[in-house]
């Protein structure tokens, strides 16, 4: 017994340590308690104290517990705070404390409901693929802990003998687990998701995104110098990806006002968004879904130009700003829907000259006190240029060819200057080029003005989306065009934008585990009714191939659908001819061995004894003198009592009945084998006497 | 080998019968405390997951549901293909532990059967099996204390099993008639019988079943269990088939006659009576004597012996008091009798 309980309660330790996992997918390490509980559960899995040991332990850990349930208290009256984090320490140190308790302690439903607690609280937050295997371990687990552990009190109870734990037994628990993984699965996806919810999901830990609040330092993009590879967007295109998915231009916030060391928006800015009629000059529109990771900045990214963006889940449109940027008000938007044009108009479109309004000129053509040098150089790089377009194109292909890129910060204020970086430093990160390009235009009379956002990204082939990660964010120049719009121009030196090129983790099961998460995010936590819907189109739209001839003769998709349903049909048939084979095999073990028996001897030459009453049967037998006759009667002999006898046969008869089939098997293979000898036997002198026959001829 | 129609037909008879079986089975499920809490939780959950449209709520949700829906799916396993035998015993005196053994066959192929628990309709107390493998058969037996005497129908055996969560209990009963007997309490302390011979006069002296003591020859009769295996008449005996023994004529008027009037209110003071009488039994049976039961109608014929005393204590465990009862017939005279009535408790 005491083994089960071991067994027992070091399952309901690794359901607490599955528990730790999935709050930690969510959290992190934010709670302070997650180690250390971590490390008391390893103890607590090799080492049980005593009774008397576990008795003296309670004095230490009540105080402890009272302690932070004052505290959980003191946050949510005292401080009106976020009560998770207190209330999950409680919980922690609670599931330590049980976990260190002697096996004689009966604490298993506590353990439960703990380690529960812990996974209930984890979905307050919005937990990586992390949790998803934390989940599946802890229904593993928690099936084999609930049967062991019920069994072992139910065997207490009544004093009987336990139930051993046998490889078979912990098999059909994983099986059984299997079962209630997949069940879940089902609710999951077929639960109707008919509301959003009123309280909503929120995420209390957003990731910090530098560069996309109000204002940006130059110098000072923030953890964009340092590599950091996590991923911000994951866009999947549902109409076909554009070509070089790696360079596209994930447009975040546009800036307008420069004071010489940081850029900001100006708040009398006026309405600057192209017209919606302006994208007639770009390419087709790119639909794009966007999984972003929560951040506080609250900026919704799309291609250059943004067009529309939709959230699904609110089933509403987002409005762009005055600067024509897509930011969410309302809470944490993570998946979304954008339209973009982006192709941008050719070359010669933009040299046309055209007339129009100016944006707000004063802001897009605002500059700080600056150097007359700067303005020099301006003119230098515009002449010989009558277009906008050329000279824009000049000052980008100047920077191409005479500047280098680093991530080297400046040393010194003095060097972090735009000035210092034009005419002495000549190198420096993508803020640098593009205010230095902004700079420059503006000084030619062109109105423009610095974008950040997110270059390029990772093709993801495992999930078929584009990854774009932080090592990818980056600075650019939008121009205006009278017109057309605002067009992109990139100043940064080709092959080295942003932070990019660097990759700190380039583990390769990078993009397959990616890919899950993707995956997560998209059918887990976005899970909703469109996808649903979608769902459930899908499942219609095979019965539709189904049902229409011309489909499935005519589309690939329709022949997969047509051949998916057969598969389906075929399997279905199977599993019926299963349980029409198992009705028929609803008989009594003994029926079952007398049954063997009669059809073995059928096929042994004994004609139509399938069809005979066990006494007619044994008639037959003996008339024909059947081999293993002694054998067939004891078996027919167990037959009769087990069918007619109240006391039955026992498991000693049908032991009997099993061993009596076999020897009378192996009599009637034995005279089988015998009569086939008898006969080459009887063969033999022919043979010889034919060969005989062939000598003689031979010698005469 | 090919399948004549016949068993086709019997086998698609079969599987309508499976069929038939799943949509209407005879099954009870009970909640356990654990799954009321389990249950409620699970409905906060749901309700929680509508509220806050937290996808992960809906994952826990589809587990907890299919929790549930596992629980009763095993449980249904469990509880199916199993062959049920129960051994009862002859009678027992109240007060004392009445054993019935249960004998179960576990006919599946390949499923076990486990936390298997056999119970009887209005007993306490049931018989556990932890575990029986596929084909095999385990044995497990309940231990009741009953506090009144009478005959108790066990109509069925209920089979139930909380496996594997705890979380229900799910109950089906095996049709299985039997009765338990619980005889009356032969503890009470009373006088020692003293009979008056009828024919006589004389202070009777109870005749003892002694050897030889056996009267004149009166015919043949089934054998009962504690007849004189002397007087079993063998020819007779193989000619029919059964045992058959040689029945004597004994002198009535050397018989204990336990004679119990059962025109009373069945209450505290009827069972007092039913007491008395089979104490009277159990004296005489530690005696030696030859002794018999009147009580109502009822009629037991003088023996000897524990077997007689089982059979007296037998009869006075169905004895049913009623004011309107018809009045004791006594068996012979008198004062062959010692008389057990109300007035007499």
């Amino acid at each position: 017994m005491s083994r089960l309980l071991l067994a027992h309660r070091r399952l309901a330790i690794l359901m607490g340590v599955a528990a730790i996992l999935a709050f930690i997918g969510g959290a992190g390490l934010e709670t302070p308690a997650v180690l250390p509980a971590a490390a008391l559960l390893a103890v607590a899995f090799f080492w049980q104290p005593s009774p008397e040991l576990s008795q003296r332990m309670e004095t230490f850990w009540l105080p402890l517990v009272l302690v932070l349930v004052i505290r959980a208290l003191f946050h949510v009256f005292q401080m009106e705070g976020d009560v998770v984090v207190p209330v999950v320490d409680l919980l922690m140190l609670l599931l330590a404390a049980e976990s260190l308790r002697s096996l004689d302690a009966n604490n298993d439903v506590r353990l439960y409901t703990i380690s529960f607690a812990l996974l209930l609280a984890s979905t307050i937050y919005r937990p990586s693929i992390l949790f998803g295997f934390a989940f599946v371990a802890f229904l593993l687990l928690a099936t084999l802990a609930l049967m062991i552990g019920h069994l072992r009190v139910l065997s207490e109870r009544h004093r009987a003998k336990p139930v051993h734990l046998t490889r078979g037994f912990v098999t059909a628990a994983t099986g059984v687990s299997t079962v209630i993984l997949v069940m879940s699965v089902l609710v999951f996806v077929a639960f109707p998701r008919v509301s959003q919810g009123w309280a909503g999901v929120e995420n209390p830990t957003p990731m910090s995104m530098a560069g996309f609040s109000d204002q940006v330092a130059l110098g000072s993009h923030g953890a964009r110098i340092r590599p950091n590879p996590r991923i911000v967007l994951r866009v999947t295109f549902p109409d076909g990806p554009p070509e070089e998915p790696g360079r596209l231009y994930w447009r975040g916030r546009a800036f307008d006002h420069f004071d010489g060391m940081r850029w900001s928006r100006s708040d009398d800015l006026a309405p600057s968004a192209m017209p919606s009629d302006w994208y007639e000059h770009w390419g087709g529109l790119v639909r794009q879904r966007i999984l972003s990771a929560a951040s506080d900045s609250g900026v919704l990214f799309g291609l250059h130009p943004v067009g529309l963006i939709s959230i699904p889940s609110r089933r509403a449109n987002v409005l762009p700003d005055v600067a024509g940027d897509f930011t969410d008000g309302g809470r944490e938007v993570v998946s979304y829907e954008a339209w973009s044009a982006t192709v941008p108009p050719p070359p010669d479109v933009l040299r046309r000259p055209r007339r129009g309004r100016v944006p707000s000129p004063l802001h897009h053509l605002q500059l700080p006190e600056l150097p007359d040098r700067i303005r020099t150089l301006a003119d230098s790089l515009a002449a010989g240029h009558d277009t906008q377009y050329d000279r824009a194109r000049a000052v980008e292909r100047w920077f191409h060819e005479e500047f280098t890129y680093t991530l080297q910060l400046p040393r010194t204020p003095r060097e972090a200057t735009v000035d210092h970086f034009l005419f002495e430093r000549r190198a420096g990160h993508c803020e640098y080029f593009s205010t230095g390009m902004v700079v420059l235009l503006r000084a030619m009379g062109i109105p423009s003005r610095e974008v950040n956002g997110f270059l390029g990204g990772e093709w993801n082939d495992f999930g078929e989306y584009l990854a774009v990660s932080q090592n990818q964010a980056h600075a650019w120049v939008e121009v205006w065009f009278p017109q057309i719009g605002w067009v992109i121009f990139d100043p940064t030196p080709p092959g080295t934008a942003g932070a990019a090129g660097t990759t700190a983790w380039s583990w390769p099961g990078r993009h397959f585990l990616d890919g899950l998460q993707y995956r997560w995010d998209r059918w887990v936590l976005e899970y909703g009714f469109e996808e649903q819907s979608d769902l459930l189109d899908r499942t219609s739209g095979i019965f539709d191939a189904l049902g229409d001839p011309s489909a499935t003769g005519t589309s690939l998709g329709g022949r997969i659908r047509a051949r998916f349903w057969i598969a389906g049909l075929v399997l279905a048939g199977l599993l019926g001819a299963w349980l029409f084979r198992r009705a028929g095999r609803r008989h009594s073990p003994e029926s079952r061995v007398f049954l063997r028996l009669r059809a073995f001897y059928e096929r042994a030459g004994i004609a139509g004894a399938a069809a005979l009453s066990p006494l007619d049967f044994l008639d037959r037998l003996r008339r024909d003198r059947a081999p293993g006759l002694s054998h067939a009667e004891r078996v027919v002999d167990l037959y009769l009592r087990a069918r007619f006898s109240p006391r039955g046969i026992g498991d000693a008869g049908r032991r009997e009945m099993s061993s009596s089939l076999k020897a009378a098997r192996r009599a009637v293979r034995h005279a089988a084998r015998g009569a086939a000898r008898e006969t080459i036997r009887g063969a033999g002198p022919e043979r010889e006497s034919t060969i005989g026959a062939v000598q003689g001829t031979a010698g005469r | 080998m090919r399948s004549s129609p016949r068993s086709e037909r019997r086998r698609l008879r079969d599987a309508v019968a499976a069929f038939r079986g799943v949509l209407s089975p005879r099954r009870r499920i009970r909640f356990t405390q654990g799954g009321a809490i389990f249950t409620v939780g699970t409905l906060a959950i749901g309700l929680a997951g509508i509220n806050t449209g937290n996808n992960l709520l809906y994952l826990l949700l589809g587990a907890m549901l299919a929790f549930i829906g596992v629980s009763g799916w095993l449980s249904e396993r469990v509880l199916r293909g199993l062959e049920v035998r129960r051994r009862t015993p002859a009678g027992t005196s109240v007060g004392r532990p009445v054993r019935i053994a249960y004998e179960v066959f576990n006919r599946k192929r390949r499923v076990p059967t486990l936390a298997l628990q056999l119970s009887e309709r209005g007993l306490p107390e049931s018989a556990f099996i932890s575990s029986i493998r596929a084909g095999a058969t385990e044995s497990a037996r309940s231990e009741n204390v009953f506090r009144r005497r009478g005959v108790y129908p066990l109509p069925a055996v209920t089979l139930s099993t909380t496996f594997p969560f705890g979380l229900f209990r799910k109950e089906r009963d095996v049709e299985l008639a039997d009765e338990l007997v619980i005889w009356p309490s032969t503890e009470r302390t009373v006088a020692e019988p003293t009979l008056e011979d009828a024919g006589t006069g004389d202070s009777l002296t109870v005749h003892r079943a002694a050897t030889g003591a056996r009267g004149e020859y009166r015919g043949l009769r089934e054998y009962r269990g504690g007849d004189d295996s002397r007087d079993i008449h063998w020819r007779s005996t193989a000619r029919l088939g059964h045992p058959v023994v040689r029945e004597y004529e004994r002198d009535d008027g050397r018989t204990l006659w336990i004679c119990l009037d059962t025109r009373n209110r069945p209450g505290d003071h009827s069972e007092l009576l039913v007491d008395k009488a089979a104490a009277l039994s159990a004296l005489a049976s530690r005696r030696g004597y030859i002794f018999g039961l009147a009580a109502g109608t009822t009629r037991v014929s003088p023996g000897s012996g524990p077997i007689q005393l089982e059979r007296v204590l037998d009869a006075l465990a169905r004895v049913d008091f009623r004011p309107d009862n018809p009045p004791l017939s006594l068996p012979g005279a008198p004062g062959i009798c010692t008389l057990v009535r109300p007035e007499t408790a």
